[in-house]
């Protein structure tokens, strides 16, 4: 039986293979692939005059529909199935330089225009480009080899005999484990977990050790150092001023999510649109503080809707170059000159993000306040007798209020201001007889208006009416003088409908001058507590207001507007936020997935858009990126492009294959995904690579051995603390300030924010936790390729400079690391300097030191002992001043510490 | 091939030639760090297709030794530029647009023309005209108007040619002074001195390419983004050199560290490394010994060009120097210095020019006046000091602000300031370039009879970068780098040279 089968498979295989050959020599070759042989000269060739930017005599390659449509002399230029009377061959074949295209550059090569005149002559048929068609099902190659150790080993292999190569060795156990270690928790490992693994380190143990490091707290800490780069997460808001923006929960819900292995759909979900889940929890709110990483322009005299504009258009931006790996910048200037998205299609997708609540405000409103503690138990007090009292609406309401205080009118929407201002651009400010208006303000069933203000001077009285500056009067409300900045409410009568508010302010006492009187920060219109009727209702409003009122603090987060504060979203015409053209509603781009049933047309249908399984991009660019922390380059390598002007895949199967087991079989598990690729006999290759394999497979792009890539800057930080042993390795809570020179903090207007070095031995946390100020990042760090932050960063780019060797050779930091490790090399190697050494080699790679090395260092050793032992001074300098140290043998081993602190092998991942 | 391929394709051929040597000499620290051969430049100038970009981005990024010195695409006349950027922004009226037309208004209420649909940053309501608060002569054979604020500067005014019809769309510091030296006033491109040490690299390799020196006691309004390198390699960005602590961060050894102690302690980092390479054959492990080598050249140089102490008195009396502080005179001549050192382009941010007349620093009879006298000397100075040794033809000397100032007075919020003072303005300011082949004694553009607006020969930002760019050999529109999809100027989809002012 089983031969007969044999049997007929040969004989299936010889007329497959026939048939191919008899294909191949009969029409001569099989028909022309658009996306890999078509596409690419269109791109090179033609696009940039007839694309998206430009469309020259109306003719453009972006689209079908447009290539083989009508152009401006009324006939199409691409008549498919017809080559000859095809203008565009005409034209590219045309012996007259006038009118040989394309114009005034080199023309197409006979192969180019072979293939483009095969390509018509067949129908000119169009394909999708591969990023943009939704991951199909991949099939196994069909390969056995003992070397491989699961599925990712197969395509590796496939592409490796395709090109006659094989796969390196493993690696050698204390590589594996620095590699290891560093990559999923991006810092060495325990010693008690080193020394298990390499005292027996078989394939079991292996895999423990792999769980054991995905199970660490670590791990949330080393990813989060990932994704702040994508957020632009900075502890400052940016621009000019660039002052404190108080959003480190964000990042600990990060650490927290990574370390949880929250499914990456939810992960998005909650950042995207947290806040309109239903019933949203604290957590969700911080989550999307992603969002609110964008910058706040806190300089006078700006225009905060055009900066309120840039958050939305930087939010829409970093949306689809992080999340869904494409560059949809350019589309907001016009239509992408290369991939198939619309100019209108950017703004359609804008409106997703155009109605949320922040405006610029110098506080980042609105922001979720935090209760903790007695304050927790009093919301929640509070929150239990309200919900006996009305509908569990209200009761959302009322709640969301006290957590953030919205939603509220911001004072700077104010306008036509007569003798009044907006105070620095920022708050409201009336003069004696100032007016101000706020248009369309909904009162329907409002009978409150709570407001926060600051009043500098005594008596006063304001004034709302209601149309125009000399319509009803709503209210007057008298003014007390204040310390500083309160809250207060009062009754209005019940109104019907939106109306124009016009705001005066009367106050004798400073008639006739420039003093300003009062000044508002925002207005919130409501219902008044629900209640009366309640005993405790007196009771329950004293604690509504204590919460209120409350001194908390807070983290900017995303709101969505009410439905009577929405804005009409539009094309901006060239991208110019002045010059608005069509109005446009929320939408997905055509080309890629349709948005899921019953997601509703807002932020978070965006979000459910973005991750379903049928979007083409967001599972392949998280894939690509975890890949590429692994092996230093991605799958694409240009990470924030999968579009047609990205980089091919190095392995188009395997990547698709990976993309879609991480939806489907992993449910989205980041650290699955992981595990499969660590587990992979090509993630534990060798790293050492030979001349003739350095010629055959230069970028190793086939993965023919392991990844050698430079450490990130948060990565030669961390290990550095970890082998001083000062490393304090306490998670969470408000950024720190480690060492750094004086001086690198001299911005204008920076009040009294400086940098002051942290105390403690909080000094010593992990890099994940430093201090980000956007105008003067922390120095080392943006040395060895660190982000700014001011945008999002997908990619970091190495570089290997001059200025990176003076970091970690004489930055104070680094000495005080070196000193340590010194010390400890001290503690733990005994009493010879070369046993000192060799234990400080053993503590920072986990081997044994060549003799060759040990050498080196030994000699550096005793040339700086000669000298120290001539200089008592330059000695107890180089031990930092500490008595207990004060001798010369201590300070040459700084200077080995120091050095080993600086050998390539340790700035290097093996 | 991709970008990435086509360095990494010229990163493997430069390590396999070392290799080479390394496996067959021995002799490696003897050729290592200045023998990494600084490959020519091919012509940049090509079809606007954006597979030329690729090419140029290509040639231009080598991250084996990205600082090496490449030759312009053109003859460029220039081989460095001090950029002398006066932060906050200097009126343009009590300096060198001279408008007795004004000083007839003085007093008056500004008339509704030149506020309808007008918005300025602080002025609300109705303010008052403001006439010159300077006295004006016309100076040298050029006969152009110099205030007497400036009287160093006005025996030199032959040498410049002045651009006194700039415009800009920004009115607030940050996003002007961004505009100024990135095409944005948004923060994330590069900026001009990154573009340009991106282009040509560092003539002399144990210095930056790119230095900024700052005075005034604070850093521009945009931060050190004004010198970031965007979404260039970051090793584009400009060194902050400092007159207090470390000239160059961590430039200095540790203390205890002496000499020899260093210089031994790198010869073993390299002699470790050097086993590394031969174990793994990276070629990256090279580029790290070079390097190191290279720091340690710099810890020697830097320190030494950084400190004027060695300048003749002479040199020092004619900047008007004050040794150990950080004022404008001492980075000027600090600029100097920088420029014989063969650094391509030096940026000075002088902080205090934002003359609103809200007290009496800002004043324009008080402040300012005092601002002139921190910075007159010392950059007439510059000039003299230049041309006396045959540098100013190579050097293209630059000075402005980021936009002008309003001909009213300032009325913050609808109040009289307190000083005289003038609000921020982007219609008319002027600016002036010397040297790198810039006309003598030119002068281009126009504003109307009171200064409020460009009149005729109307310039931007982008015209100024696109001017710098090609004195120094590059045509603004086709130097580009590949970034998100397309190719990315400086100039954006701006900006012309401005011929007029080219000698």
């Amino acid at each position: 039986m089983r031969s007969i089968i044999s049997k007929k498979l040969i004989w299936v295989i010889f007329i497959l293979i026939g048939s191919v050959l008899i294909f191949t020599f009969s029409s001569g070759r099989k028909a022309v692939d658009f996306n890999t042989e078509v596409k690419p000269i269109l791109n090179s060739k033609c696009i940039t005059c007839h694309g998206g930017v430009k469309r020259e005599s109306g003719f453009s390659v972006l689209f079908r529909t447009e290539a083989v449509g009508k152009t401006e002399s009324g006939k199409p230029a691409i008549i498919p199935g017809d080559p000859d009377n095809s203008e565009m061959i005409r034209r590219i074949t045309h012996d007259d330089p006038e009118e040989r295209m394309p114009y005034k550059h080199d023309a197409l090569t006979k192969d180019q225009i072979n293939t483009l005149r095969r390509w018509i002559k067949e129908g000119a048929v169009w394909g999708n480009h591969w990023a943009y068609v939704s991951v199909q099902p991949v099939e196994l190659p069909d390969i056995s080899d003992k070397w491989v150790r699961n599925d990712i080993d197969r395509f590796i292999l496939q592409k490796l005999d395709e090109n006659d190569l094989k796969p390196a060795a493993a690696a050698d156990p204390s590589t594996l484990l620095r590699r290891l270690s560093l990559d999923l928790t991006g810092m060495p490992v325990n010693p008690k977990i080193s020394q298990q693994f390499l005292s027996a380190p078989t394939d079991q143990n292996y895999e423990l050790l792999v769980d054991s490091l995905l199970a660490s707290p670590a791990y949330g800490e080393k990813w989060t150092s990932m994704w702040l780069d994508l957020a632009r997460y900075a502890d400052t808001k940016g621009y000019e001023r660039d002052n404190k923006r108080v959003i480190w929960r964000y990042r600990d819900w990060l650490i927290k999510a990574f370390n949880e292995d929250k499914p990456y759909d939810k992960f998005l979900i909650d950042q995207l649109a947290g806040d309109m889940l239903p019933d949203a929890t604290d957590e969700e709110f911080i989550a999307t503080a992603f969002h609110r990483n964008t910058m706040t322009n806190d300089e006078g005299g700006t225009d905060n809707a055009e900066f309120r504009t840039a958050a939305v258009l930087d939010r829409v931006n970093t949306t689809w170059e992080t999340l869904m790996g494409t560059t949809f910048a350019c589309v907001q200037c016009h239509s992408h000159p290369y991939d198939p998205f619309t100019h209108e299609e950017y703004y359609k997708f804008m409106a997703f993000f155009d109605n949320s609540r922040d405006e610029d405000t110098y506080e980042d409103y609105p922001q979720l306040r935090y209760f903790k503690d007695s304050l927790k138990e009093e919301l929640n007090i509070f929150t239990n007798w309200l919900q006996k009292q009305t509908t569990e609406n209200e009761v959302k309401t009322v709640k969301k209020f006290l957590k953030t205080w919205e939603p509220s009118i911001h004072s700077l929407t104010a306008d036509q201001l007569i003798n009044s201002e907006l105070n620095d651009t920022k708050w409201l400010l009336f003069r004696d007889k100032g007016t101000a208006r706020f248009s369309k303000v909904n009162l329907q069933d409002k009978d409150q208006l709570i407001f926060r203000y600051n009043a500098g001077v005594k008596n006063g009285v304001i004034q709302i009416r209601l149309d125009s500056p000399d319509g009803p009067l709503l209210k007057s409300i008298p003014i007390h003088q204040t310390k500083s900045w309160e809250i207060r409410a009062v009754e209005l009568p019940v109104t019907v409908g939106a109306h124009d508010l016009y705001l005066s302010y009367l106050n004798p006492d400073i008639a006739g001058t420039e003093k300003g009187g009062i000044q508002f920060d925002w207005f919130h219109f409501d219902k008044s507590l629900p209640g009366r009727q309640s005993p405790e209702f007196a009771a329950q409003e004293k604690r509504f207001w204590s919460l209120l009122t409350a001194n908390t603090p807070a983290t900017p987060v995303m709101m969505e507007n009410p439905s009577d504060m929405q804005r009409a979203s539009y094309v901006f015409e060239r991208g110019n936020w002045l010059v608005k053209g069509k109005q446009v509603t929320p939408g997905v781009p055509n080309s890629l997935n349709a948005m899921p049933p019953n997601a509703p047309s807002n932020r978070l249908g965006m979000a459910l858009w973005l991750t379903d399984k049928k979007n083409p991009l967001t599972a392949r660019t998280m894939v690509n990126r975890v890949w590429e922390q692994l092996f230093g380059a991605g799958l694409v390598e240009t990470l924030e492009d999968l579009g047609t002007q990205g980089a091919q895949p190095a392995n188009q199967e395997l990547f698709d294959w990976l993309a879609g087991r991480f939806m489907n079989e992993h449910k989205w598990s980041v650290k699955k995904l992981l595990k499969d690729i660590v587990m992979s006999a090509t993630y534990r290759q060798d790293s050492r690579v030979s001349k003739e394999l350095l010629e055959k497979d230069p970028y190793n792009k086939l993965l023919t051995r392991g990844p050698r890539v430079r450490l990130s800057a948060e990565q030669i930080r961390d290990q550095s603390l970890v082998f001083s042993g000062l490393i304090d390795g306490t998670m969470y809570g408000p950024s720190v300030m480690p060492y750094q020179p004086d001086g690198i903090w001299l911005s204008p207007y920076a009040g009294n924010e400086k940098w002051q070095t942290s105390y403690g031995s909080a000094k010593y946390r992990r890099a994940v936790y430093t201090y980000w100020k956007r105008t003067a990042p922390y120095p080392a760090m943006i040395t060895f390729d660190g982000a700014a932050r001011e945008i999002c960063t997908s990619r970091r780019i190495r570089t290997n400079t001059p200025l990176q060797a003076l970091v970690t050779l004489n930055d104070e930091s680094f000495l005080e690391m070196s000193r340590n490790f010194a010390f400890r090399m001290q503690d733990e190697g005994g009493a010879s300097p070369d046993k000192q050494i060799a234990r400080g080699y053993q503590i920072a790679l986990n081997k044994t030191i060549t003799p060759a090395a040990l050498t080196v260092m030994a000699n550096l050793y005793n040339k700086s002992l000669t000298n120290f032992r001539k200089d008592a001074d330059r000695t107890c300098e180089m031990v930092g001043m500490m008595d207990r140290h004060n001798n010369p043998e201590t300070a040459a081993l700084v200077v080995v510490a120091n050095t080993i602190l600086n050998l390539d092998e340790l700035i290097t991942k093996n | 091939m991709t970008q990435k391929e086509l360095y990494n394709q010229r990163l493997l051929n430069e390590a396999n030639e070392r290799a080479l040597g390394f496996w067959t000499r021995r002799h490696f620290l003897r050729e290592s760090a200045m023998g990494l051969g600084a490959l020519a430049l091919g012509s940049m100038v090509g079809s606007c297709g954006s597979g030329a970009a690729d090419k140029q981005a290509a040639l231009q990024f080598d991250a084996a030794n990205p600082l090496a010195p490449k030759t312009p695409p053109l003859p460029g006349k220039a081989k460095s530029v001090i950029y002398l950027h006066m932060a906050g922004a200097p009126s343009q009226l009590e300096l060198f647009d001279y408008k007795p037309e004004l000083n007839k208004l003085d007093g008056l209420d500004c008339p509704p023309s030149l506020l309808e649909g007008k918005r300025f940053a602080f002025i609300r309501g109705v303010p008052k005209m403001l006439g010159p608060q300077a006295a004006f002569k016309q100076r040298g054979e050029s006969g152009a108007w110099v205030s007497d604020n400036l009287p160093h500067f006005s025996t030199v005014a032959d040498e410049v040619s002045f651009i006194k019809a700039m415009t800009t769309d920004q009115f607030n510091h940050a996003p002007a002074q961004l505009l100024m030296h990135s095409g944005t006033p948004r923060l994330g491109r590069p900026s001009m001195g990154s573009w340009i040490s991106y282009g040509l690299g560092t003539e002399n390799q144990n210095l930056p390419g790119f230095v900024v020196l700052t005075s005034g006691g604070s850093l521009p309004d945009a931060g050190k983004s004004i010198w970031g390198s965007g979404f260039l390699p970051s090793v584009y960005q400009g060194v902050q050199c400092r007159s207090e602590g470390d000239p160059v961060l961590f430039i200095k050894d540790p203390k205890g560290m002496d000499r020899d102690i260093r210089k031994a302690s790198i010869d073993a980092i390299n002699e470790v490394n050097r086993q590394q390479f031969e174990e793994f054959k990276d070629p990256e492990i090279l580029s790290r010994i070079s390097q190191y080598e290279m720091a340690y050249k710099m810890q020697m140089s830097v320190p030494e060009v950084m400190d004027i102490k060695d300048e003749p008195q002479h040199i020092h009396d004619m900047y008007g120097t004050q040794p150990g502080k950080a004022c404008f005179a001492n980075n000027v001549l600090l600029a100097r210095k920088l420029v014989e050192k063969g650094v391509r382009f030096i940026q000075l941010f002088d902080w205090g020019w934002d003359s609103h007349g809200t007290d009496n620093s800002t004043a324009l009879d008080e402040g300012f006046i005092n601002k002139c006298r921190q910075t007159d000397k010392s950059m007439t100075a510059l000039l003299l000091d230049l041309k006396q040794r045959g540098l100013l033809d190579e050097t293209l000397v630059v000075w402005g602000g980021e936009f002008g100032r309003t001909p009213m007075m300032e009325n913050r919020g609808g109040k009289t300031n307190p000083f005289k003072g003038r609000d921020h303005h982007v219609e008319a300011f002027t600016m002036w370039m010397a040297g790198g082949g810039i006309k003598r004694g030119g002068s281009h553009g126009e504003t109307d009879e009171i200064g409020y607006a460009a009149v005729s020969g109307k310039t931007t930002a982008f015209d100024i970068q696109a001017t710098i760019l090609n004195q120094l050999g590059f045509d603004h529109e086709t130097f580009t780098y590949h970034f998100q999809g397309r190719p990315f100027r400086l100039t954006d989809v701006a900006g012309n040279v401005i011929n007029e002012i080219v000698a």
